[in-house]
């Protein structure tokens, strides 16, 4: 195993069905432009993420903002969300997000129909470990998932590797710049 | 009722002889109670199935497993992912619901045996006749029992025919996880509600027994206010620490100290539900050190002389602990001997020194000769106490930094960390003589050791924050209230009706273990919140410590704050573990007390009507065993709701409504037989929070029930406003769903719920006032 393979927790050894790895900013943008109908869930954690020049919040909006994506915050965080000019953000716990999710007829928060592809962000690693892998067995048919933490999170569809947060700031900023192109 | 005949005899001298030592036992005699027997007295597995179902159709399983294999038998390992089966045929949504079944089984089985040794101890001193008298103002004195088994209790021999019974149940239940047996997911499920209901009967039978012969606070609501916190611990004096759930060591320790005038030579302290015993039996003589994640820092910080351990959630190498800061451990139950000699049976000063001498790695004694175990954790404290002395100062500021300097900066620590805290940066700044960040984390740090366990050059992590912050938490004091075990007859005849008809918005109880995701601190400000809110606050074990752990900014405690009646704005601390059953209680105690229904061997009925009225929900918001698994599915099968934390994910399935399914929301008015809709209340029955903000919210919001008034629900629907508002800045979405008319809106939120409503096409609903999921409990005409 690499060693940006190793999960976020030590004892959260992946089942036998594991991610694919996208190690480069392309493959990311690539994978979220081409996913069709595509929901952001966003944890209270993405504010972990923040340095001085890299405000998550924005990242993301402005992530969903290019792709079209509906944001779905599950916590107090929905306030600062709210603040920004995108008129597709949603409050919904995340539990109840997964429930939705693993629900084929669920037509999304707008009605238009269930979604491709649900991303993740900003969760502690074992409760995104378990919605993932809810996801992982009940969900695969219609559904493919991609965690945008900076942990190798093998339960989703597609993962990043785990890396420091510098280089995924960097990482994500790279990604952004590709989604907007 | 039928009850045995046992007749004892210690001596008897007749025209043919003399017996000594004879027991005879005549079977059972029928015996009647007021009350008409119930329809399922003693109920097996299959039993109450129809309503469990009842309530899986509103509350689906939704599985999140933790593991994609099964490797419970020799076929296996097998990969049980997606679609795949297991070789003996099982899908991974019911090997889900098979291993919470085993969990709760093991839960179940722990309070069970628990309750077995505790009460044979008891008949041992006090005899099968001892009456359970839990004072004056407690009549209804066994509600779950009762419920369940149609057992009214009188005595302590009583209780031996409900442990019987639910010995029997937990063997066919722990049977169904066999290979090749049950397949499918929602028995499976059904079980888990029934290994649940049994565990709120084993947790009732120990805590009333020995509420009834040890002179623990009977149902008071003033009961006294104790110490807790590091900084309560006189550490000039030899210290006993007790660790775990049983009362006998307490007992012992206690009365060996009285009976020989040492009380105030000698301090006794206390951790996790022994801590609680403890103070209720000997609210003067016995201390709190702290929740059960605070034992190895405790531990480590060199202040405990004699370590007794005896049961449950105790860690299993502590006696490892003890020994490096000099410190000796004596194990007192069975189950848990840890290698030790079993010198129950040894003179005491010979167990005394073989343990000072370090001749012996600890001593086991069995919790029968509970006061064997007081002369030895006495007198073993005496001695070694002014031998200890060096232990218990605080490491200078070099020495914590000469340790942290070995660190590598590796991060092994924060993978290792069920929180992923920081310690990396920590030990980087303690490296360079700043301990703050470590000192910081000790509030958060859980204390599982693992961070030490993946240290590559073996740093005790928690040893190096435990000196960093000594300084501070040595000095910490704090005051909670002893646990008053049940709640009383006439409380629930006061609250009865405000809580069913929704005018006090709401019981919740905080209850289970130490495993926060952000400290203890959260559970403090949770009840502090609903306590203004006047919600009755109940709480126990690992829950009830962390709340008295934090003071206002004018040194009170919310135990300090708040009076201890069960009441609007009360905060009740029933004690440990098993006074959980006491919450549960309440909740019957309302159908049979207030509503006057039938309690015995009426499950269903009661379970019915707690859950269509009795707004109520439990937050285990660190739930963490196998044991708090068991006492949330007790509570799920009377239809009350349960919010566990983020780690509560790790239980592996959540039973989630969908309020956007509205055929899922019918209930039978109890008057007309019609179905009619009653909204999304409570709208899950386990749920597993991300933040505490989330829980609040949630949690008054699954406090509302179909029947309220308007009255009610518009107090319940301010509250749920009022915080969502506070935390996420509007008005709920889902407000609609809970709104039947408009009296329910809350007068001084009229004019922009109404303006919401019309946004999303509300239309008015009727209420229901006599709501129910049974057909058969529509009225015949």
């Amino acid at each position: 195993m690499m060693r940006d393979e190793l999960t976020g927790q030590i004892a959260e050894i992946p089942g036998p069905i594991k991610a694919f790895v996208l190690r480069e900013p392309r493959r990311v943008a690539a994978m979220l432009k081409g996913a069709g109908r595509l929901l952001i869930v966003v944890g209270n954690n993405v504010k972990n993420y923040e340095s001085e020049d890299f405000d998550a919040i924005d990242f993301v909006v402005n992530l969903a903002k290019s792709l079209n994506a509906h944001i779905n915050v599950t916590g107090p965080l929905i306030t600062k969300f709210r603040e920004k000019d995108y008129n597709k953000i949603y409050l919904m716990p995340a539990l109840e997000t997964i429930d939705r999710l693993r629900d084929n007829t669920w037509s999304g928060f707008d009605g238009e129909g269930r979604y491709n592809m649900a991303v993740f962000i900003g969760f502690p690693y074992y409760y995104e470990w378990l919605m993932l892998n809810g996801l992982k067995h009940f969900a695969y048919k219609w559904l493919r998932t991609i965690s945008l933490d900076p942990y190798y999170h093998p339960n989703a569809t597609f993962t990043l590797p785990s890396m420091d947060l510098d280089k995924w700031r960097s990482f994500m900023k790279e990604v952004l710049d590709l989604v907007r192109r | 009722m039928a009850r045995r005949l046992r007749i004892k005899i210690d001596e008897l001298k007749t025209d043919l002889g003399v017996l000594k030592g004879v027991e005879l036992q005549v079977g059972k005699i029928v015996e009647e109670w007021e009350e008409p027997e119930g329809p399922t007295p003693m109920p097996s597995i299959a039993d109450l199935r129809r309503w469990d179902y009842k309530l899986l159709q509103r509350y689906k399983p939704m599985y999140m497993p933790f593991c994609d294999l099964c490797c419970l038998c020799t076929f296996g390992k097998c990969d049980l992912s997606r679609d795949k089966r297991s070789a003996c045929g099982l899908d991974m949504a019911t090997q889900q619901s098979r291993i919470v079944l085993l969990a709760c089984c093991i839960g179940v089985s722990t309070h069970l045996a628990h309750a077995r040794d505790l009460v044979e101890w008891l008949i041992e001193r006090y005899g099968r006749n001892a009456p359970l008298d839990l004072g004056t103002q407690v009549f209804l004195e066994a509600p779950n029992i009762r419920l369940v088994t149609g057992i009214k209790p009188r005595t302590l021999g009583d209780l031996e025919d409900a442990l019987d019974y639910v010995e029997t149940e937990v063997a066919r239940l722990l049977a169904c996880c066999h290979v090749g047996m049950e397949g499918s997911n929602l028995d499976f499920e059904s079980k888990v509600f029934h290994a649940g209901m049994l565990d709120h009967v084993a947790m009732e039978i120990a805590d009333i027994a020995q509420t009834a012969l040890l002179g623990f606070p009977k149902a008071d609501p003033e009961a006294p206010l104790v110490d807790i916190g590091l900084g309560v611990i006189d550490a000039s004096k030899p210290v006993i620490m007790v660790i775990g759930h049983m009362i006998e060591p307490s007992v012992g320790i206690i009365d060996y100290l009285e009976e020989h005038g040492l009380e105030d030579a000698v301090e006794v302290c206390g951790l996790c539900c022994s801590a609680h015993e403890l103070t209720r039996y000997s609210p003067k003589r016995g201390k709190i050190v702290g929740p059960i994640s605070w034992q190895v820092r405790f531990v480590r910080s060199g202040v405990p002389d004699v370590v007794v351990i005896d049961e449950q959630c105790i860690r299993t190498n502590i006696h490892e602990e003890a020994k490096k800061v000099g410190a000796v451990t004596i194990a007192t139950s069975a189950k848990n001997m840890q290698g030790f000699p079993d010198l129950t049976h040894e003179d005491p000063d010979k167990i005394v020194e073989l343990l000072i001498s370090g001749a012996i790695p600890g001593a086991f004694i069995h919790e029968e000769e509970a006061e064997k175990i007081g002369e030895v954790a006495v007198k073993a404290a005496i001695k070694l106490a002014p031998k200890r002395m060096k232990y218990k100062k605080p490491p200078s500021k070099e020495e914590i930094m000469q340790i942290a300097a070995k660190c590598r900066q590796c991060g092994e620590c924060v993978r290792a960390c069920p929180n992923n805290l920081p310690i990396k940066e920590g030990m980087m700044a303690a490296k360079n003589g700043d301990f703050s960040k470590l000192a910081a984390l000790h509030d958060l740090c859980v204390g599982c050791l693992r961070c030490e366990s993946a240290c590559p050059v073996d740093i005790p992590v928690v040893t190096v924050m435990v000196k960093a912050a000594e300084r501070i938490f040595k000095e910490e004091k704090f005051k909670i209230r002893v646990g008053r075990g049940p709640v009383q007859d006439v409380e629930i005849r006061e609250v009865g009706q405000p809580i069913v008809l929704g005018e006090i918005p709401g019981v919740i109880a905080f209850v289970g273990c130490a495993n926060y995701a952000n400290g203890g601190r959260e559970v403090a400000e949770m009840a502090e919140e609903l306590l203004k809110r006047n919600y009755i606050v109940t709480v126990s074990g690992c829950a009830a410590m962390n709340i008295a752990m934090y003071k206002n900014e004018e040194g009170r405690t919310l135990y300090e704050l708040y009076p201890g009646r069960f009441d609007a704005g009360g905060l009740v601390n029933v004690g440990s573990c098993v006074a959980n059953s006491h919450i549960s209680g309440a909740a019957i105690k309302i159908a049979s007390i207030f509503a006057k229904k039938n309690l015995r061997a009426n499950y269903a009925e009661i379970a019915d009507y707690i859950h269509t009225r009795v707004g109520a929900c439990g937050i285990a918001w660190g739930a963490m065993s196998q044991k708090a698994a068991s006492i949330a599915s007790g509570f799920w099968r009377l239809g009350v709701p349960v919010i566990v934390g983020p780690h509560g994910a790790k239980y592996r399935r959540m039973l989630l409504g969908r309020k956007d399914r509205e055929e899922d929301w019918y209930v039978y008015d109890a008057f007309t037989g019609e179905k009619v809709w009653a909204g999304p209340v409570p709208e899950h029955l386990f749920y597993a929070a991300e933040t505490k903000e989330e829980a609040l919210v949630m949690a008054v919001k699954l406090c509302m029930r179909a029947s309220d008034t308007t009255k009610g629900r518009a107090i319940k629907l301010s509250n749920y406003i009022d915080l969502h508002k506070k935390f996420f800045g509007t008005l709920p979405n889902d407000l609609h769903l809970f709104i039947r008319r408009e009296a329910d809106i809350p007068i001084t939120m009229k004019d922009e719920v109404i303006e919401f409503l019309k946004k999303v096409g509300w239309k008015e609903r009727r209420e229901v006032p006599n709501p129910t999921l049974l057909e058969e409990l529509v009225r015949k005409k």
